[in-house]
């Protein structure tokens, strides 16, 4: 999706290797998401505009991942996550070396990192 | 809009099977043609879903498949919606039906997915999350509905031997259904010992990687009155959308889509919760046949884990689900998982399904769900008199 002033996939994959977060927030409602949107999916407005989100946050929910696609062979074992990041927006992304549940409590809280890696990476964040 | 019969239905067995996706929709279109027993050349219109075929480097599937039925001028409609597609090309057939613009269709659902390597097959099926945003980060499907099992297991304290009783529950049924990927009896320490896939899913708690075809022939009350004796109704279809992204969900134990699809399927055919007498849900992990049952409302949110545990849900039990084996041990070849779904509903309604037969079953309903509820369909079947 390429519209206007907002960025396509390829851009997003291009800040995120910069080690940025961006996210697409409705002007109306305050809606934020990651995921692109030319009409907001809770209030319906088209007022949208792209803001940088914060790198830190929580993990909401996760797995540990032992039988991985393609291009995460070499990660096995890690954990895929969902954070909710500081300003309440949910994305998703990974970090590695986890390989029991002891090693990340629901609640941890991480922070995106670059990396030469795929994706969006976290790590962990001592309190 | 008209009433719409369900008038047979035929299937191959799932499993790894020797033959591509688009002879397998043959096979199982040919055997509903013939237990049905009309012409083929009563068929007007096929309605195909298929997810892989493009890993067998053959899409446009449709017309192969209507050429090889000797119909080759009838049009034909391929459909995907992950692993929804069946019962999607099913309601959109039945959708013409209604409308009065067919009088008869058959509906295949195929897949052939044997040929993969595991490694291979578990990127392929992740392109069926929003792939951008969920699977670029390192998540394969075990891996999406493990996160749900996780932030279920944490918000409502369900427990990896309630969901293992799901997976033997299953397993147990399957044995009595002779086109089932496993016939293979299991316990629940069976589960818990198996190798983790995406914690806190293991080999157990996942379907398998499944080849197979299903096919189902839905007509208009007067055409099927022609035909046959007794009458299998659609009574209600109700069918959803919701965020594709498990991250874009307000709870992520939740699938908000199969919620919609049964409210409306229940509206539209006028029944309730009590008047289901089992149902075909969509279990493709253990967790998924749990929150199927709580997000549909036949138990309160966050109590659905129990209900295997305490046998409700086994096919004498008070509301069985899955007689046939469900996805995780009759398998899913996903394609054809929604028809196969109704191929079970139609052999429990008719009273063939042996020693999986639910008692005196009357009503049915199917649940089917594209990939992490991106799509859900639910559709509601009636015997008449
Ligand atoms: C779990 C999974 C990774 C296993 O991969 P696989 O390539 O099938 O596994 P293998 O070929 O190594 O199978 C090893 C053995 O386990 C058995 N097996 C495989 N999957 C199984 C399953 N889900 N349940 C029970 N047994 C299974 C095989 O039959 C085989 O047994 P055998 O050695 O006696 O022949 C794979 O089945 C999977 O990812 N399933 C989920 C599919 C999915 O996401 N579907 C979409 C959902 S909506
Ligand atoms: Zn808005």
């Amino acid at each position: 999706m390429k519209e206007e002033n907002l960025p396509s996939i390829k851009e997003l994959e291009e800040y995120v290797r910069q080690g940025k977060l961006m996210g697409f927030k409705c002007k109306k409602c305050g809606h934020k998401e990651v995921t692109p949107f030319v009409y907001c999916p809770r209030c319906g407005s088209s007022e949208v505009e792209v803001v940088e989100l914060p790198k830190t946050g929580k993990v909401v929910t996760y797995t540990i991942q032992w039988v991985a696609p393609e291009r995460f062979l070499n990660e096995v074992p890690y954990a895929w996550c969902v954070v909710e990041l500081d300003d309440g927006t949910m994305v998703s992304g990974w970090i590695p070396f986890i390989s029991k549940p002891e090693d990340l409590p629901i609640g941890q809280k991480v922070r995106m990192v670059k990396s030469y890696k795929p994706g969006v990476y976290f790590e962990k964040v001592k309190e | 809009m008209r009433k719409v019969v369900l008038l047979g239905t035929g299937s191959t067995k799932y499993g790894k099977l020797n033959v591509t996706a688009r002879e397998a929709a043959v096979l199982a279109a040919k055997e509903a043609i013939e237990k049905v027993g009309i012409s083929n050349r009563d068929v007007e219109a096929v309605f195909v879903s298929n997810v892989f075929g493009m890993t067998e480097k053959q899409g446009h599937l449709g017309p192969i498949i209507a050429h090889s039925l000797g119909i080759p001028y009838a049009p034909t409609f391929t459909v995907e919606t992950a692993c929804a597609s069946g019962s999607t090309a099913f309601r959109e057939a039945f959708v013409n039906i209604a409308a009065g613009f067919y009088d008869c269709i058959l509906v295949v659902g195929t897949e052939k997915v044997s040929h993969l390597d595991t490694i291979t097959a578990t990127t392929y099926f992740s392109y069926g999350s929003d792939f951008a945003f969920e699977a670029v980060n390192g998540a394969s499907f075990p891996g999406l509905y493990a996160s749900i099992a996780r932030y279920h297991m944490h918000k409502y304290g369900t427990t990896e031997e309630q969901l293992a009783a799901v997976a033997v529950k299953n397993h147990s049924n399957a044995i009595h259904n002779p086109k089932a990927h496993f016939h293979k009896k299991i316990t629940v320490e069976d589960v818990l010992k198996s190798r983790v896939v995406a914690s806190p899913l293991k080999l157990y708690d996942c379907c398998p990687f499944s080849d197979g075809a299903s096919a189902a022939i839905i007509a208009s009350e007067e055409f099927a009155k022609k035909h046959i004796d007794t009458l299998i109704y659609v009574l209600g279809t109700g069918r959803a959308s919701a965020p594709a992204a498990l991250f874009n969900r307000e709870n992520m134990a939740s699938i908000i889509s199969s919620k919609l699809a049964a409210e409306q399927a229940f509206k539209n055919s006028r029944l309730t919760h009590k008047d289901i007498d089992f149902m075909e849900v969509h279990d493709c992990f253990t967790i998924a046949e749990v929150i199927a049952i709580e997000d549909m409302g036949f138990c309160k949110k966050g109590e659905g884990a129990k209900l295997a545990e305490e046998g409700v849900t086994e096919i004498d039990g008070k509301l069985p689900v899955n007689p046939s084996g469900g996805l995780k041990a009759k398998g899913h070849p996903v394609g054809a998982t929604g028809v196969g779904q109704i191929n079970e509903v139609y052999e429990q309604l008719l009273g063939e399904a042996g020693k999986r037969q639910v008692e005196g079953a009357t009503t049915a309903l199917t649940h089917n769900v594209g990939a992490t509820g991106g799509t859900c369909n639910v559709l509601i079947f009636r015997r008449g008199d």
